[in-house]
């Protein structure tokens, strides 16, 4: 698809944009920067919100009381982190409580990941070994281009913190490829549905990509295609340091990693299994996304307790 | 149920260094803002932390619409 001619607005602010100009107030913005931002900023506060109830369960599976304090401190900064960017949001217009208590699961814009339930602690320790490091290449991504001000700086603490949760998976992850067994098994089993899961989440391949205008204003500076390989070159290489096997290898010829089944491809959240025997187009893709996976309910009446009803009334 | 005014949110790490902005809070009223900012921002040890309603800036170089200091 060809990108549909922009008005001279638009393209009059894009051009200021690659030539440096940082966006600090709406005054400064065209309507299109601001819709993309925004959309931007619901996808980001969304997904950290999410992620606070799918952890939240899973704490309970923690093995020790400080391991368990962990996950819970993780939550803290998954809902701080979800208040910055609808903070952010309300700079630009939008009503935080809205956001929050007035929309139904299914209009939440974050991850398919995040609609699904963590059952065990092998699956609590992916998700921060995975999810987080999905987040943090993402977001790092957006603070080193971002030309919105107010989002870089804000999004100092978040990396920080993100950095933090992440560790806490990898570290994990690898006491329990060494304790074999059991935990072994269920870290492998976990890895085999959250590595699919996670690809996914970087959306359409370049190829399939519509003109972006997140791109286009600067509000990230990497395709999606370049952050799945982000992803997966520092991904990758610490599973197989663990013996833990993914479907996915690096390509000495093409210097790129290389996705080893049909991408992408059904999934069935029951069974918490890929059907690498059904491959899928990207549109029903997407109508698997916004049908919403298994936990996507439980997790928003969780988050909107008795205010769900009362702000949406 | 009202998210009430912003607060800006001012910090420092050490006492040889300058207070800095850290974000900013929806609040109802200064003890609460101090409470949600004091949770919030905890990714430090801070020595110093204060808030200040939004309203309460003067901007110099910005005249018109109020400055995102937004975090
Ligand atoms: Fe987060
Ligand atoms: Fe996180």
């Amino acid at each position: 698809m060809t990108p549909k001619p922009l008005d001279p607005a638009e393209q009059a602010l894009i051009a200021r944009i690659n030539d440096g100009l940082m966006i600090e107030t709406v005054a400064d913005m065209t309507p299109g920067y601001k819709k993309a931002l925004l959309t931007q900023l619901t996808v980001q506060g969304d997904t950290e919100l999410m992620s606070a109830p799918a952890y939240y369960l899973a704490a309970r599976d923690a093995p020790t009381i400080n391991s368990r304090i962990a996950v819970t401190a993780i939550v803290h900064d998954e809902l701080g982190h979800a208040n910055i960017a609808y903070r952010i949001m309300e700079d630009l217009g939008a009503d935080k409580r809205q956001l929050v208590y007035g929309r139904q699961p299914h209009e939440f814009k974050h991850p398919y990941g995040f609609d699904q339930p963590l059952e065990n602690w092998a699956e609590m320790v992916v998700a921060n070994g995975f999810f987080d490091r999905a987040g943090i290449t993402l977001l790092s991504d957006v603070h080193q281009n971002t030309s919105y001000g107010p989002l870089k700086r804000a999004l100092v603490k978040v990396d920080r913190e993100e950095v933090l949760h992440l560790r806490h998976g990898e570290s994990w992850m690898k006491r329990l490829a060494k304790a074999g067994g059991e935990a072994r098994d269920a870290l492998q089993r976990t890895v085999d549905w959250m590595f699919p899961m996670t690809l996914e989440w970087f959306g359409l391949p370049d190829d399939l990509k519509r003109h972006s205008g997140q791109l286009a204003y600067r509000l990230k500076g990497l395709t999606n295609d370049q952050l799945r390989q982000t992803w997966m070159a520092a991904t990758v290489p610490l599973c197989e340091g663990i013996g833990v096997e993914v479907p996915a290898h690096f390509d000495e010829a093409t210097d790129a990693y290389v996705i080893d089944f049909p991408f992408p491809c059904q999934y069935d959240p029951n069974a918490k299994r890929w059907l690498f025997d059904e491959p899928l187009t990207w549109d029903q893709v997407f109508d698997r996304w916004k049908a919403r996976g298994p936990m996507n309910e439980r997790y928003v009446e969780m988050i909107q307790g008795t205010f769900g009803s009362v702000v949406a009334n | 149920m009202s998210s009430g005014r912003v607060y800006e949110v001012f910090a420092r790490k050490n006492h040889d260094e300058e207070l800095k902005h850290v974000g900013s809070v929806n609040a109802t009223d200064d003890d609460l803002a101090k409470a949600y900012a004091w949770t919030l921002y905890d990714e430090e040890r801070w020595v110093e932390m204060c808030v200040v309603p939004r309203s309460a800036i003067v901007s110099i170089t910005n005249e018109g619409p109020l400055p995102v200091w937004g975090n």
